[in-house]
């Protein structure tokens, strides 16, 4: 089986989506029936991790639009393949010229209603099935498209092995000069665009916490200065922590940093982030309204709050710092990767019997 | 659902507490709660606390009031449901909480013990409560944001009583019952009597969303847990793109399902009443949806209007046909509605023009065997679809024309140009069923003027909006909300449902409900009624949706054959009709 994964992002990408895109990557090579992957991603930012030996990476996709174009369209000359996946609503128009009906894959907002590029909002409904990262997410793309043909749920991977319960960084507790404060961690783009991500409601219930605990507020972005503001307005600035951009091998040990993981956020897609602070054992709070209910298993890996309730999220953290116990729950294992790759491999079975043409 | 009483003689001086009393107040509530009564009184005999039940959640005995908790230490009355009480009920069991019962009320004793009065931000439901604190020899009094739950308190600053009705209190045979002019006049300007009055100058209403403590001193001072203005005033000033991440058809079936789930939670099957109206058709539609089967609806049918719009029976029955629901379509007459009348007023704690539509859609419900009903109620606050939404800033408008309102042929006219410069004096002009000005005409002259002047109708308006909540459709949903649903239509639907032993739920009248959706309702105005209207799956039928709105009446002018009174309605000379029944 030849595949094709037209994506935004993957090796040298930042973020959620590129890391659901090398999972995804990885797991389709595992498959034992696939014989080449195709992987043509729309941007390349950072230093590229290390690509699978049957995955075909086209760089040169990644330098424009045009250079897109081109880059596809030569693939598609040299080779025919059996399965298209396009890796974001964005390039369906692109997918299009494949003249295959492709597996659609959506990961959050950008599918939560209809698409600005009426084209779009058409071809979704000539997609072979569409695969959604939560539940949540499908049946939020399902009220508005009313796409007809099959959906699956493909929730995110976590490789463990990567993270695991970790003694306090030194080097970080001085450089937040946390030592002797217990920390809540947020870990995020820090954008207008994004503050559904409940940085602003922690911030809130902060003065009425305990004074020796600290909010630390992970990654950057043009919100900065805002929040800075309002932390100040709340006489919470002395409490407030902006550690700016977090390189990838610092994650781990920055999630250990802290004592609870807490994101009431109303937009994440499926909240990968949760799955990280889990696997460093750090109690976690996410919201009951968006993905970070399905990270959490409905509340079985954690605690579920409604972020419009202040006063929920504030005895939610109350309760995790008293009672929350530094340790990985065993519900994690459902996102193993191992469990990943099966899904993934069930989906590609399951569509693949079932491929048509672009109608 | 319950009705419940509570008497504390907090100063020494007072006399210990009457048990005949405590049992008198409590025995007049006895429609309230049928299937079970109590009284629980303190060893030293300064306490008395009642509770007569109907039961919906934990029909076992274990779930009977007064309840004291295993420490002997804490015991509550209780009246209402907590909806999210097996969530909270988790909590408190992670942090080692032991429960013996299944019912609400002991997760209510267990979080006073946890968290003290600050577990009233946590409570979804509607409620009323007092907790009395063995060891700290007080009492914990709260009532629910919305008021849907009434409660009522008397103090003569040596002994406070408590109970969820007026007539309850007097009951007692210990509470003057000296008129009180604000509460009177308030029931003419307004059609209600405004909370914190009553018609009785010793009895005052604990305000919706309050909560206090009662010790040796008395009451303290109540603080408000929470504000539908805030509320508004939050989501304005947030201006986050959280209302836009989503359709709004799609935000509103997930938030108001979720309401919907909660208030389904019972152990007695859960009917509908159902109007050919959007907010209760979609409720059914999302009920169905919710629970896969269709609930049992209930509608009002009247021969007087038969042929004419009112007339809902035909529509609400269609759809009940169309979705499978068991629906009962029933035929109220002026003989019923004459025959009932003294049950009715008898059971009518506070004067009110409304009511009577609730009390026949209630006696409707409970012969088909019905305890629990969900009701509409709250969907024209909560979703902008009053007229007052648009009329209250053309009032303002007008009003800010010179000489503007001199060729108006509105009776209303001078009330425009004296109180319509801003949109809590439009409100007033709107709603006023007497202005202040034309009491006279009703009441005497002495009783009038110093009514109105306790009352300050229009600075009492104002107060409601003084957190101001950033935009006109902010400032209307809470004007609407705090004042005509608070004191009219929640409290007419408790006693009007709870005289025929009929518990009403709100899910659109919920204090998390408006929380999330607040922003989305500052964004999309009045036109939320027509995503929640689309919310449906499938969507409502469109001879619903484009239905005229005309609101849930009853032909009170023709059963009784009113005199004019220069409104359509003739509802000056039904309330001149219900004073003389209930309020003097």
């Amino acid at each position: 089986m030849k595949i094709l994964l037209l994506c935004t992002d993957a090796y040298g990408g930042h973020g959620g989506i590129a890391l659901f895109n090398r999972e995804l990557i990885s797991a389709l090579a595992e498959l034992p029936e696939c014989e080449q992957i195709v992987v043509v991603p729309r941007v390349i930012v950072h230093e590229r991790e290390p690509i699978p030996d049957h995955v075909q990476f086209v760089f040169a996709a990644a330098r424009g639009r045009f250079s897109y174009m081109r880059a596809l369209m030569g693939v598609l000359r040299e080779t025919r393949f059996d399965l298209v996946i396009c890796g974001h609503v964005n390039l369906l128009p692109l997918a299009r010229l494949t003249g295959q009906a492709p597996l659609l894959i959506t990961h959050g907002i950008e599918a939560w209603k209809p698409l600005r590029d009426p084209l779009s909002n058409r071809l979704i409904h000539h997609v072979r099935g569409v695969v959604s990262v939560s539940a949540l997410t499908r049946d939020r793309f399902l009220s508005w498209s009313h796409f007809a043909g099959e959906t699956f749920v493909l929730p995110n991977a976590i490789r463990a092995d990567r993270y695991g319960v970790r003694s306090k960084n030194v080097d970080l507790v001085a450089r937040y000069k946390t030592f002797g404060k217990r920390v809540l961690l947020t870990l995020g783009r820090i954008v207008a665009a994004e503050r559904y991500k409940g940085f602003d409601e922690v911030l809130e219930v902060l003065p009425e916490l305990d004074p020796n605990i600290v909010y630390m507020i992970a990654g950057h972005g043009s919100d900065v200065d805002r929040l800075a503001r309002k932390a100040a307005d709340l006489g919470v600035v002395d409490r407030t922590i902006f550690t700016g951009f977090i390189e990838e091998r610092e994650k781990a040990d920055l999630y250990n940093l802290a004592d609870v993981y807490v994101m009431p956020s109303r937009g994440e897609g499926f909240g990968f982030v949760f799955l990280e602070a889990m696997a460093c054992g750090v109690p976690v709070i996410a919201s009951c309204h968006d993905g970070g209910r399905e990270a959490l298993l409905a509340g079985e890996l954690g605690t579920l709050v409604d972020p419009s309730n202040l006063a929920a999220i504030r005895v939610a953290i109350a309760d995790a710092l008293q009672h929350g116990k530094r340790q990985i729950p065993d519900g994690l294992a459902f996102f193993a990767f191992e469990r990943f790759s099966e899904r993934v491999h069930e989906i590609v079975r399951r569509v693949s019997a079932d491929g048509r043409q672009l109608r | 659902m319950c009705g419940i009483s509570a008497v504390f003689a907090y100063r020494p001086e007072a006399p210990p507490v009457d048990r005949d009393e405590v049992a008198a107040i409590t025995q007049r509530m006895f429609p309230r709660g049928p299937d079970a009564g109590g009284t629980w009184f303190s060893e030293n005999g300064r306490v008395g606390l009642g509770s007569r039940r109907l039961a919906i959640i934990d029909l076992s005995p274990d779930g009977i009031q007064p309840m004291t908790d295993t420490s002997g230490n804490f015991v509550i009355v209780f009246n209402g449901e907590i909806y999210n009480h097996r969530d909270l009920r988790k909590r408190l069991e992670r942090n080692g909480a032991t429960f013996r019962t299944h019912s609400d009320t002991e997760v209510l004793l267990e979080m006073f013990k946890h968290d003290g009065p600050s577990m009233v931000d946590l409570l979804r439901g509607m409620y009323a409560f007092a907790i009395w604190d063995k060891r700290a020899e007080r009492m914990f009094v709260a009532r629910d944001p919305y008021g849907i739950k009434p409660l009522y308190i008397a103090d003569d600053g040596r002994t406070v009583r408590i109970a969820s009705q007026v007539k309850a209190l007097l009951a007692g045979g210990k509470i003057s019952r000296a008129a009180d002019p604000a509460g009177v006049a308030g029931f003419f300007v307004t059609g209600s009597v405004p909370e914190p009055f009553t018609t009785y100058a010793a009895i005052h209403a604990v305000e919706a969303g309050n909560c206090f403590f009662i010790d040796r001193d008395g009451p303290a001072n109540a603080f408000c847990h929470y504000s539908i203005a805030n509320i508004y005033r939050r989501a304005h000033l947030q201006q986050e793109p959280v209302a836009t991440l989503v359709e709004p058809a799609t935000l509103l079936r997930e938030f108001v399902t979720e309401s919907l789930a909660y208030h389904l939670f019972a152990d007695v099957p859960v009917g509908a009443f159902l109007s050919a109206g959007i907010d209760s058709t979609t409720l059914v539609a999302l009920m169905t949806a919710e629970r896969h089967e269709p609930p049992r609806t209930i509608t009002l049918s009247f021969e007087e209007f038969r042929g004419r719009e009112q007339d809902e029976a035909p529509l609400a029955s269609r759809f009940a046909a169309e979705i499978g629901a068991p629906h009962t379509s029933r035929i109220v007459t002026r003989e019923e509605f004459l025959a009932d009348m003294p049950r009715f007023f008898d059971q009518m704690d506070q004067p009110t023009i409304d009511g009577t539509n609730t009390w026949f859609v209630s006696k409707a419900a409970a012969e088909q065997g019905l305890k629990v009903a969900i009701s509409g109620l709250g969907g024209d606050e909560l979703f902008g679809s009053y007229p007052s939404f648009r009329e209250l800033p053309r009032i303002v408008r007008l009003a800010r024309v010179p000489l503007a309102t001199r060729i108006l042929r509105n009776p209303k006219a001078k009330s425009i140009a004296r109180y319509g410069q801003n949109l809590a004096g439009a409100y007033l002009v709107k709603r006023g069923l007497f202005m202040p000005e034309e009491l006279h005409s009703v009441l005497p002259e002495d009783v009038a003027r110093e009514g109105l002047q306790r009352l300050d109708i229009a600075q009492r308006i104002r107060n409601v909006i003084d957190v101001d909540p950033g935009t006109d459709f902010g400032r209307i949903a809470t004007l609407e909300s705090a004042l005509y649903m608070r004191n009219q239509l929640l409290r007419d639907t408790d006693w009007a449902s709870m005289a025929h032993s009929l518990e009403v739920r709100t899910p659109l009248v919920d204090a998390f409900l408006l929380r999330q959706l607040a922003p989305l309702l500052i964004v999309g105005g009045s036109k939320t009624k027509d995503y929640f209207a689309a919310s449906a799956r499938p969507p409502l039928p469109d001879y619903l949706r484009n239905r005229r709105k005309t609101g849930f009446s009853v032909p009170l002018k023709e059963w009784l054959d009113l005199p004019p009174d220069g409104t359509t309605t003739r509802m000056r000379s039904w309330a001149r009709h219900v004073f003389e029944r209930v309020g003097r």
